[in-house]
């Protein structure tokens, strides 16, 4: 089937506003320039209702609207029956629209891909479904995809567990015991997370891959779009052709660029093990421009001692953009942070 | 003379560097997800009303020899002035994107090498003009070489 015979545009708010369909609407965006230049158009209406300023109604309007209802003909008293039918209705509407809101969605698909995948206490064939609170496992010959909703899929590599956590449209979850998955999601950001035991990787519309032993140290490679990986209140954010190492207690490492030297990560191994003053030296001294993704995340990481040196290496490798104050990146000012990793993503 | 020649060259070499221009970035700068499939992502630099520039592209490339030429839609982002190129060229051969802007009264244009891992940041170029026939001709014949030793 050709792919331009479904155009999408006419689900685009949808998509914008609910991440509906996320999967084909962005594929297709990928390919098609007139539905990306209906995309443009229909988020930035969008955008322009939300700046709308609420607007106070001029005092005359309701004397115009008194007058107008004295001049209108009485009509017969409401009868009771009638607003009790109407309470009715409108708890119905409501509880409805909260359930279609936030119900579970239907059972996702499990696909095996290879050998004989367990769905909960069953061996699927080449097709199953799994529910929330169910358990997915592959052993060492088999393999098994889920496929999240209809805003992408996770792919189970052997020797893997991982059970379904939640399922609705605005959270899906998952919880990732031991083994590797590959996730592809194709959504607004915060759709998708997935839980191990050393933090949470948050989907900022992405793909990547995850690997956790049962002790909950692992890594995550990204390979498209940004991952957020949480854990007691320290966050990694980590783009695409990056990594991060994950361990129990400690949460996520710092993030680094897979082509860095391998001195640098050897260094910030040492570093997010110990904290040393000395490993913190070498990884100033062997930081390219690219690496500045890991000495951004270094800023909030280092004893505040540390600091202006991380920040005088990130200034000495690329121009301090405008807006960005030195006073306020060492008093470490979360949007000035955030402005300045914006600035630098540029380089990355 | 000398010292009037060095303060025109100065004035020149400051014009330029605060003159309209753009910077190239992965699709990771674009922080948008219909974007991250993105070759590359750019954005217009000192131009006051970024909604108004004229941006066009062009992938140009030598493909088993043969000079080829595909027009490019730019895709605008949601910030002003950031817009995606999708990759629309063939995936044989080798390509260079071409950009050209104009912004009031300046032009900008560059040219980024497209490589087997996506675009070549090191190699780009970036003119306060539209870059010219011959220095796409170079830029392709430099990649060609290059293959070739």
């Amino acid at each position: 089937m050709n792919m331009f015979s479904g155009h999408v545009s006419d689900r685009l708010a949808a998509y914008i506003e609910e991440a509906r369909d996320a999967t084909r609407v962005e594929r297709h965006l990928a390919e098609c320039e007139r539905c990306r230049a209906d995309y443009g158009q229909v988020r930035a209406g969008i955008a322009a209702l939300e700046c709308l300023p609420l607007a106070e109604a001029p005092a005359s309007i309701w004397s115009s609207i008194e007058s107008a209802l004295d001049a209108s003909p009485k009509r017969p008293a409401f009868a009771p029956w009638k607003l009790g039918f109407a309470a009715v209705a409108a708890v119905i509407v409501v509880s409805f629209t909260y359930w279609i809101v936030n119900r579970p969605s239907a059972r996702w698909e499990v696909d095996g891909l290879v050998g004989s995948p367990v769905v909960g206490v069953k061996h699927i064939g080449q097709v199953g479904r799994v529910a929330a609170g169910e358990w997915v496992e592959t052993d060492s010959r088999s393999r098994a995809r889920i496929k999240i909703g209809d805003i992408g899929s996770v792919e189970l590599a052997p020797n893997t567990r991982a059970r379904v956590v939640a399922t609705q449209r605005q959270e899906n979850r998952i919880a990732l015991a031991h083994g590797e998955i590959h996730a592809e999601i194709s959504a607004p950001p915060r759709l998708f997370f997935v839980d191990t035991p050393s933090g949470t990787a948050v989907d900022l519309g992405c793909e990547y891959s995850l690997f956790a032993e049962e002790d909950g140290s692992g890594l995550i490679r990204v390979t498209r779009g940004w991952v957020s990986f949480q854990s007691n209140g320290r966050e990694s954010l980590v783009p695409a052709g990056a990594s991060c190492r994950i361990r129990p207690h400690s949460g996520p490492g710092t993030p680094y660029f897979d082509d860095a030297s391998d001195s640098l990560k050897r260094t910030l191994d040492d570093f997010d093990e110990t904290s040393g003053a000395d490993a913190l030296t070498a990884i100033l001294a062997s930081a390219r421009v690219r690496d500045t993704l890991t000495l951004w995340h270094l800023l909030p990481r280092v004893a505040a001692a540390d600091r202006e040196r991380v920040y005088g290496r990130i200034a000495a490798l690329t121009p301090v953009p405008n807006g960005i104050s030195k006073e306020k990146v060492l008093n470490l000012d979360s949007a000035t942070l955030s402005h300045w990793k914006d600035e630098l993503a540029w380089t990355w | 003379m000398l010292r009037f020649a060095l303060a025109i060259s100065l004035l020149a070499t400051s014009a330029m560097a605060d003159g309209f221009t753009f910077t190239i970035g992965s699709s990771v700068a674009a922080q948008e997800a219909p974007f991250k499939s993105a070759a590359f992502v750019f954005r217009t630099e000192r131009c006051a009303e970024p909604a108004k520039s004229q941006i066009t592209a062009t992938a140009e490339g030598i493909v088993h020899g043969a000079r080829r030429s595909v027009p490019l839609k730019v895709s605008a982002l949601q910030r002003p002035g950031v817009y995606a190129v999708f990759q629309t060229w063939g995936n044989e051969g080798r390509w260079v994107v071409v950009l050209k802007g104009v912004c009031q009264n300046e032009t900008a244009g560059a040219i980024v090498p497209i490589g087997p891992k996506g675009f070549i940041r090191e190699s780009s170029k970036f003119f306060p003009r539209p870059a010219a026939g011959t220095e796409v001709d170079a830029s392709l014949k430099t990649m060609v070489e290059g293959d070739s030793k």
